[in-house]
């Protein structure tokens, strides 16, 4: 009989159990949600690496490997597999797209998987097999013929296949692009047979390898087998690589802190609520034993409670996370902009499994204590009603302000104090709100404050022109000059062992800017070298210290003075040319920066970008952070509006009978309303006032969390907090109109009888 | 034959700094098959006994002796199971189940007793027979108070406890449970006890104990018992 005790008392509580239902699969949704995200990015990122041969570690010379060069790499001990490799940005005559040209000697190394028509044929002679994401986009089809450009030179072929690449599973056609963008830019391989036809020799700037091997090790290994010294990129430096396991650690990090809050006010949600509901049925649970039911036989009636609610909970939460992981991560999604993989397989890691589990016993446990304490005692106590403990009269009681008073305030007063852990809870669940409305508006906020820094501010020039390999300085600052332009020489050196890009700038026209760590503008003084936060942090340097790199190739090492920190979109070393002049280091323009719109194509120019193009790039970007932005928000809402609900009927549960005699007395309806949306706003504003400066700390954690990607600087504007407090003080009095609606329902004699 | 012994029985509870004592070395025999009045005023200890004898409370002190067994020597367990064999107990605010139906909430000993009596037999018997659908909130007090006649008679129990049965019901309604009350003296052997405020209780009992803070100040056994319709009510 006690089971349709269970599912009437579920009915009758639909509240509660469907805010306990409701906040467990959020936070089991959060929690699955974000895991198999990441996890699903580390795995399906993996594959498609692995699949298509994405090589350890990618030797560099812009002289060029001979074959000879390649059986010496492949001859050291530890070097699985390796092979010639070329990649060179061309130009799709027809269009004027960027098609990054490839070509893989090995086709197992730094390859490819065909997933629409033929399979790679090392001896074509016209075949082109290009990126399916581009042919999509540019409405490229299997049997077109493409004639690409470079340097003046020209190569026309048919698209054998579509394509998809490890090498470019984020897919950036140059430093300047954010984001993918493959309706104006792709990548394509062709054979070596068809690339010596193109350019009349044999030319490979690239020894890709697949190693097992220690990246310092291997380096020195590879300058000892060739017999000079090249330039050794290691996976981890690629763009590919290091942006998607980026994006699975920042996976990570939300998987960490987000579900944390959600799971933790799931659980306290659920103790309140299994208090709420014992405590209710004292008299019940003391029948229940009178009649002769064991202690265990009630036991496992509450208990029954939990399972219920946590295996509907479980089921939910399941379901939203795999919706919020497939909405994340799907080729048509947020992920499908940026990474190009061969398959967007979900999997869960092993470990949600037991914490899903675990959570599940915890909110048993949660039962069984709550039950526990009121079978603890004698029956005849149990069949006492639940009385809240007495409460000595408050500090503030004693001080004259009490007596100014009004009746309202001091029975909410008293109120709160005497059910301290409702009080706690719903305060509690107004943080929540608060925080994650602070926190994922904020990030809003910084974002686009950051964005509006570099690309309104440090970026003041319309075109990037990228200059030609062959392109000397003194004709680079002819075309400067020209162009009334910036120049700028970009290349990696090494820092430790790690690279960096070390920037020489000479500014004359102020089209590049630079900014401190706070976002204020510098002006770049001659002396030495400034370096950016991340490069400061990690190498624990600062202004007045001395920073040491060297170049590769020749192994050069210059020691510089730094001036000061700069915030930097990537990794770098930035000095004036004056600077490096008399620090003695030499350089190679190979950036222009100008107002000009209309770049005239020329030998001496490689690429143009465009700073609308880099803009748009930056959009798509934003758009993904956006979506997560306002999911987040409405969970946040869900959460506040799910809490108080909850605690405001059984509150208002708790306190019918008060209420029933007020209304006896001859309180109206409104009167009451008032009272009961009065304590709810207390608690709200003082959860407010506290979620504010917690939600500023929640998103500082955050961003010192995403440091190593973005030197991203914490703002948040007036509208952030205003939204933030209004958002959590309208879900605060909507929850308390729809709870005081009851009032008019509340039957004074029913209510009043059956108590001694 | 005795069914209840009392032995030099204490019981104390702690309220805050304060020791009240609610019995106080009481001793007591009560015969199987009577109809027992339990008078006495409020926090006189009435209350107390009556827990005491239904197993709800144990002593601080002294022996409890149900047909033969020391109940205050038993674990919570075997009390439990003391409650579901041997003794049923009617509250003065009947504490149904609210969300079982009537039929289920006498139905609910089934779970606990061996040897229960079938539910609608017992409905019929209190005169519930065709309300066993409903909820308790759907009958009047008198119903669920026969309702609750109704789960206590359905365990078979040796023992109806009563903690004021009528309080709460208007006087007709209150002969009516009494009726059905004496009728289990006079017709299957039960042995009831009432504890009560209501003197004219007492004129229909064959046993009136009187207690006063916390002891037993007399048990007297009366001679020429009246039925419920002689009581002048």
């Amino acid at each position: 009989m006690l089971h349709k005790k269970l599912w009437r008392n579920i009915g009758n509580y639909k509240a509660q159990f469907v805010s306990m239902i409701v906040m467990i699969a959020l936070g089991m949704g959060v929690f699955i949600g974000f895991n198999m995200e990441w996890y699903s990015i580390e795995t399906d990122v993996g594959y498609t690496l692995n699949e298509t041969g994405f090589a350890d570690y990618r030797l560099v010379d812009e002289n060029g490997f001979s074959q000879g060069d390649l059986d010496s790499v492949k001859g050291i001990a530890g070097v699985e597999d390796a092979t010639r490799f070329l990649s060179v940005n061309t130009r799709e005559k027809a269009s004027n797209d960027t098609i990054t040209l490839t070509v893989t000697t090995n086709p197992k190394i730094s390859g490819f998987t065909v997933t629409l028509g033929d399979q790679y044929d090392g001896a074509s002679t016209d075949g082109i097999w290009i990126s399916d994401k581009y042919a999509a986009a540019n409405e490229v089809s299997l049997g077109d013929t493409l004639t690409l450009t470079y340097k003046g030179l020209e190569m026309t072929g048919t698209v054998k296949g579509l394509i998809k690449s490890g090498e470019y599973l984020i897919y950036l056609a140059d430093d300047n692009q954010m984001m993918p963008d493959f309706t104006v830019s792709g990548f394509a391989y062709i054979s070596p047979t068809m690339l010596a036809s193109f350019l009349g020799f044999e030319y490979y700037n690239q020894i890709n390898v697949l190693s097992d091997l220690d990246g310092a090790e291997f380096t020195s290994l590879a300058n000892d087998a060739l017999g000079r010294i090249t330039l050794n990129i290691p996976k981890e430096d690629t763009v590919s690589y290091s942006e998607a396991m980026g994006e699975s650690e920042e996976g990570q990090t939300m998987a960490t802190i987000l579900p944390v809050l959600f799971l933790a006010i799931a659980v306290l949600t659920m103790i309140t609520t299994m208090h709420r509901i014992t405590t209710k049925e004292k008299v019940q649970i003391g029948t229940l034993k009178a009649l002769g039911f064991k202690n265990r036989d009630i036991k496992l009636h509450y208990l029954m409670y939990a399972l219920f609610v946590g295996t509907f909970g479980t089921i939910l939460g399941s379901l939203l996370g795999y919706g919020l992981a497939y909405y994340i991560m799907n080729p048509d999604g947020s992920m499908g902009t940026y990474m190009d993989l061969l398959r967007w397989d979900l999997v869960t890691p092993g470990y949600t499994y037991a914490v899903i589990l675990m959570m599940d016993l915890l909110l048993v446990a949660v039962a069984y204590l709550s039950v526990s304490r009121i079978l603890g005692g004698t029956v005849a106590d149990s069949l006492r009603p639940y009385v809240p403990r007495h409460i000595k009269s408050t500090f503030i009681e004693r001080t004259g302000i009490w007596k100014k008073l009004g009746f309202s305030t001091r029975w909410n007063i008293r109120d709160l104090l005497r059910h301290k852990s409702r009080s706690m809870m719903t305060l509690i669940g107004v943080l929540g709100c608060t925080v994650l409305l602070v926190a994922s508006f904020g990030m809003k906020d910084t974002a686009d404050t950051f964005i509006d820094v570099f690309y309104q501010d440090t970026m003041n020039y319309e075109t990037v022109i990228n200059l030609s390999e062959d392109t000397s300085n003194a004709e680079a600052m002819e075309l400067c000059d020209q162009y009334n332009g910036d120049w700028a020489s970009r290349t990696a050196v090494l820092l430790g062992d790690s690279p960096v890009s070390l920037e020489i700038y000479n500014i004359t026209n102020g089209h590049v800017r630079f900014v401190d760590g706070n976002l204020d503008r510098i002006e770049l003084s001659d002396g030495g070298a400034y370096i950016c936060q991340r490069v400061a942090k990690e190498n624990g340097l600062g202004t007045g210290d001395t920073i040491t790199f060297s170049m590769y190739i020749t192994s050069q090492t210059y020691s510089v003075k730094i001036l000061g920190i700069i915030n930097s979109l990537s990794e770098s070393i930035v000095m004036t040319s004056s600077s490096a002049d008399s620090a003695g280091i030499g350089y190679r323009i190979n950036t222009i920066y100008t107002d000009e719109k209309n770049v005239q194509q020329s030998p001496l120019i490689d690429s143009t970008v465009s700073k609308t193009s880099v803009i748009k790039s930056f959009d798509t970007f934003m758009e993904v952070m956006n979506e997560m932005i306002w999911l987040l928000a409405i969970a946040a809402a869900v959460l506040g509006l799910i809490v108080l609900y909850n605690l405001g009927t059984m509150s208002y549960m708790e306190r019918m009978r008060e209420l029933a005699t007020l209304k006896v007395v001859g309180f109206k309806d409104g009167q009451m309303g008032r009272i009961l949306i009065g304590q709810n706003l207390w608690l709200t504003i003082a959860g407010v006032i506290i979620g504010i400066p917690l939600g500023v700390f929640v998103l500082q954690y955050l961003l010192t969390a995403l440091a190593s990607e973005y030197e991203m600087v914490l703002a948040i504007k007036l509208p952030t907090y205003i939204i933030s407090t209004a958002v959590t003080l309208g879900v605060s009095l909507v929850v308390g109109w729809m709870i005081s609606r009851n009032n008019r329902k509340i039957d004074m004699v029913e209510a009043l009888k059956g108590a001694e | 034959m005795s069914i209840i012994e009392m032995k030099e029985v204490s019981r104390s509870y702690s309220a805050g700094d304060n020791e009240i004592l609610a019995l106080d070395g009481a001793n007591l025999v009560l015969e199987q098959g009577d109809f027992i009045v339990i008078l006495g005023p409020s926090g006189a200890g009435k209350s107390t006994m009556l827990n005491l004898f239904g197993g709800l409370d144990s002593p601080t002190s002294g022996k409890i002796i149900v047909d033969g067994t020391d109940i205050s020597t038993l674990d919570s367990d075997q009390l439990a199971e003391y409650r579901a064999s041997k003794v049923g107990f009617i509250f003065q605010f009947y504490n149904l189940i609210p969300t079982l139906t009537i039929y289920e909430n006498v139905a609910l000993v089934k779970d606990i007793c061996k040897d229960h009596l079938d539910a609608n037999e017992v409905l019929r018997q209190v005169g519930l027979e065709g309300h066993g659908n409903k909820f308790p909130s759907q009958l009047s007090g008198g119903e669920q108070q026969r309702a609750s006649i109704a789960r206590a008679l359905a365990k078979s129990p040796q023992i109806i406890l009563c903690d004021e049965p009528t309080g709460a019901l208007d006087s007709d309604t209150g002969v009516m449970i009494l009726r059905i009350l004496q009728n289990m003296t006079r017709e299957h052997g039960k042995t009831v006890i009432i504890v009560t405020h209501n003197q004219n209780i007492a004129r229909m009992a064959d046993v009136v104990v009187r207690v006063k803070n916390g002891h037993i100040q007399s048990c007297e056994r009366r001679g020429n018992p009246l039925s419920v319709d002689e009581v002048d009510w």
